[in-house]
C-alpha cells in the first residue's frame, strides 16, 4: 500500500458543491472532512436542476467549500499530496468551475492534479467504506445514471447493462411532480409508498421480458401519468390513498426491475460481491430487494452509508488516491468532459451520435 | 503581468474554444519567460465581464483557486470599469452581448442588456473595450490600484438572471384537502 496519502477532493458535476479531505494508508481510509453545500433551494421553483443556476452557484461556492474542508480536517495545503477533481461526466458549467478551481489550487500549491470520472468515484465507494476487494458487481443507481458494472480496478470497468432512457432517480422526481409531491422525489415518493398498496394499480415492468441487463424507466413514468389522469377524469382529482397507492406501485415496479436485472448481471459477472451506490440506493424497499438478490446468489452485499451514496467529494478524493497510487496524473490542460463513459468498449446506451456516449 | 507600474508581459490568443485547457499553461509560460514563479505574485486581477458566461467562469474559478493556494487576493475587475477608467468624456460603456445586443452602463449607473438603438438614445458616445492583451493589462492595473480594498471575492458579472422558466405543470387536486 505504500505511504499514507492525504487527498483533497472537489465535486461540482450536478447540484451539490462539495469538497473533502481523505487520508488513505495501510491502516485504511479515513474521511477527515466532507463538506457538501446543496443547492435544492435555488432549483426548487423550477421543478428540476437548472444547469445555468447550478454553474453560477458552483463557481462562487466551491472555493468556500474547499476552505471549510481544509479547516475541518485541520490541515493546510502543505499537508495535501494531490488534488482530485470530478472532470466529468455531468453538467459542463459546474464541472468546468471545479476543474478550473482545482487547477488554480494545484498550480499555486505545486501539487499534482488528478481528474476523476464521477461515475468511477461512485463505483469505488465500497472500497472506501468497506475495503471491498476487486472484482465486484456495482449497481450505480442515481438521479442521472443507472448502470451495472463489473469493477476490476480504479480504471477497469465492464458495463453489463444500463438504462436506455431515464435514470430511476429522474423517474422518482417526475412521479413526485405528477402527484404534487415535493422535490427531491425519491424520499417523498418513498414516504407516500409506506402508506400505500402496491398491488391496486398494475404498472408495467419495462424490459423484464427481454434478455440481458438493460433497463428502461421512461414507460413506467408514463404509465403512472396515465393512471393518474384516469383517476382525475373519473373523480375530478386524487385522494390521498390514490396517491399513496400509485407511489407504492411505482416503487415496487422499480425495485422489481432493478432486482431482476441485478440478479442477471450478478450471474453473468460471477463477482463474489454486490455493491450499490447512488442516491436511489437510499430507498429502503430497493435496498431490501437488492439484499435478497445478493443473498440468493451467495454473494456479499455492500451498501455504503447514504451520505457517501449521494454526491460528495470524499468519494472523489478516494478515487483520486487509488489513481494516484496507479501513477495517474493530469496536466494543467485537463479538460472537463460532459460525457465520459466508464466502459468505452461498449456501444453507447444513450447519447450516441456526434458527441458520443454520455456515460 | 505587472511589476509595480511596469508591464512585464501581456498576451492574448484568439481561440473559439479550449480556453479551459489553455489558460493555466499560458500563464505558466508567461511566468517562466519572466523568470518568476507563482509564489512571487502579490495579487491577481481577473476580468469579470460581462461576457460569455462559460469564459468568465473559467477565469474566475482559476483565479479563486490560485488566490486560495497562494494566499493572495484575487480582485475582480469588470469590463465597464476598464472602459470608464480609459474614457474621460461622458459616455456609455458598451460590451457585446448575446444575439447582437449590448451590455451597457453609464458611469455610476446600473448595467443592462440593450439593443444598439437603446444604447444610443442617450446621445452619448459609445465606448468599448480595448483589444484583448490591452484589456488584460488594464485589468491588472485596476486590480493593482485596488489592492488593500475590502472587496468580495471575484464573481462573474451576469447582468441578467439565468434563463429558466418556473415549473409549468400544475399539481393534481387532492380531494381529501378540498
Amino acid at each position: 500500500m505504500g505511504e499514507t496519502l492525504t487527498i483533497l477532493g472537489l465535486e461540482s458535476s450536478c447540484d451539490d458543491t462539495a469538497a473533502a479531505v481523505v487520508r488513505q494508508g495501510a491502516a485504511g481510509t479515513e474521511i477527515l472532512s466532507s463538506v457538501v453545500l446543496g443547492q435544492s433551494d435555488l432549483h426548487a421553483a423550477f421543478g428540476g436542476v437548472v444547469p445555468e443556476i447550478a454553474a453560477r452557484a458552483h463557481a462562487e461556492k466551491l472555493d468556500i467549500a474547499v476552505r471549510r474542508a481544509l479547516e475541518t480536517a485541520g490541515v493546510t495545503l502543505a499537508r495535501i499530496d494531490a488534488i482530485a477533481v470530478t472532470a466529468g461526466p455531468g453538467l459542463i458549467g459546474g464541472v468546468l468551475a471545479g476543474v478550473m478551481l482545482a487547477k488554480g489550487i494545484a498550480a499555486g500549491a505545486g501539487l499534482p492534479l488528478i481528474g476523476v470520472n464521477h461515475l468511477a468515484a461512485h463505483a469505488l465507494t465500497p472500497r472506501l467504506t468497506h475495503a471491498l476487494p476487486y472484482p465486484y458487481l456495482m449497481l450505480l443507481v442515481s438521479g442521472g445514471h443507472c448502470q451495472l458494472l463489473t469493477v476490476r480496478g480504479p480504471e477497469a470497468f465492464t458495463r453489463l447493462g444500463g438504462t436506455i432512457d431515464d435514470a430511476p432517480g429522474e423517474a422518482f422526481d417526475k412521479v413526485a411532480r405528477l402527484l404534487g409531491l415535493p422535490q427531491p422525489g425519491g424520499p417523498a415518493v418513498e414516504r407516500e409508498a409506506a402508506a400505500g398498496c402496491a398491488t391496486r394499480f398494475a404498472l408495467p415492468r419495462p424490459l423484464l421480458d427481454r434478455p440481458g441487463c438493460d433497463l428502461s424507466f421512461s414507460g413506467l413514468k408514463t404509465a403512472v401519468l396515465r393512471q393518474r389522469d384516469m383517476l382525475i377524469a373519473e373523480q375530478g382529482g386524487l385522494t390521498r390513498q390514490d396517491r399513496a397507492d400509485l407511489c407504492a406501485a411505482f416503487q415496487a415496479a422499480v425495485a422489481e426491475v432493478l432486482a431482476e436485472k441485478t440478479r442477471r448481471a450478478l450471474a453473468a459477472s460471477a463477482a463474489p460481491a454486490l455493491a450499490v451506490a447512488g442516491g436511489v440506493a437510499a430507498n429502503a424497499a430497493i435496498r431490501a430487494a437488492l439484499e435478497r438478490v445478493a443473498e440468493d446468489a451467495g454473494a456479499a452485499h455492500v451498501a455504503p452509508p447514504l451520505r457517501l451514496c449521494t454526491d460528495n467529494a470524499a468519494i472523489v478524493a478516494y478515487a483520486g488516491a487509488e489513481l494516484f497510487r496507479a501513477g495517474r496524473h493530469d496536466g494543467m490542460d485537463l479538460a472537463a468532459r460532459p460525457r465520459w463513459p466508464l466502459d468505452s468498449a461498449q456501444p453507447a446506451l444513450i447519447g450516441g451520435g456526434r458527441k458520443g456516449a454520455k456515460a | 503581468m505587472l511589476s509595480g507600474d511596469r508591464l512585464i508581459a501581456a498576451r492574448a490568443e484568439e481561440m473559439g474554444r479550449g480556453q479551459a485547457e489553455r489558460l493555466l499553461p499560458m500563464l505558466e509560460e508567461m511566468l517562466v519567460e519572466a523568470g518568476v514563479g507563482w509564489s512571487d505574485l502579490d495579487a491577481l486581477g481577473v476580468g469579470t465581464g460581462p461576457g460569455n458566461f462559460t469564459g468568465l467562469r473559467i477565469a474566475v474559478a482559476a483565479a479563486r483557486g490560485l488566490a486560495l493556494s497562494l494566499g493572495i487576493p484575487a480582485i475582480g475587475v469588470s469590463g465597464f470599469d476598464v472602459i470608464h477608467a480609459a474614457t474621460l468624456e461622458p459616455h456609455v460603456a458598451v460590451i457585446p452581448g448575446p444575439r447582437g445586443r449590448l451590455y451597457a452602463r453609464r458611469p455610476g449607473e446600473a448595467a443592462d442588456l440593450v439593443d444598439t438603438a437603446e444604447a444610443e438614445v442617450q446621445g452619448l458616445p459609445l465606448a468599448g473595450l480595448p483589444e484583448p492583451a490591452a484589456l488584460a493589462e488594464a485589468v491588472a492595473r485596476l486590480a493593482s490600484a485596488r489592492r488593500g480594498e475590502d472587496a468580495p471575492p471575484p464573481a462573474p458579472l451576469y447582468i441578467r438572471p439565468p434563463d429558466a422558466a418556473p415549473a409549468r405543470e400544475a399539481p393534481p387536486v387532492i380531494l381529501d384537502d378540498a
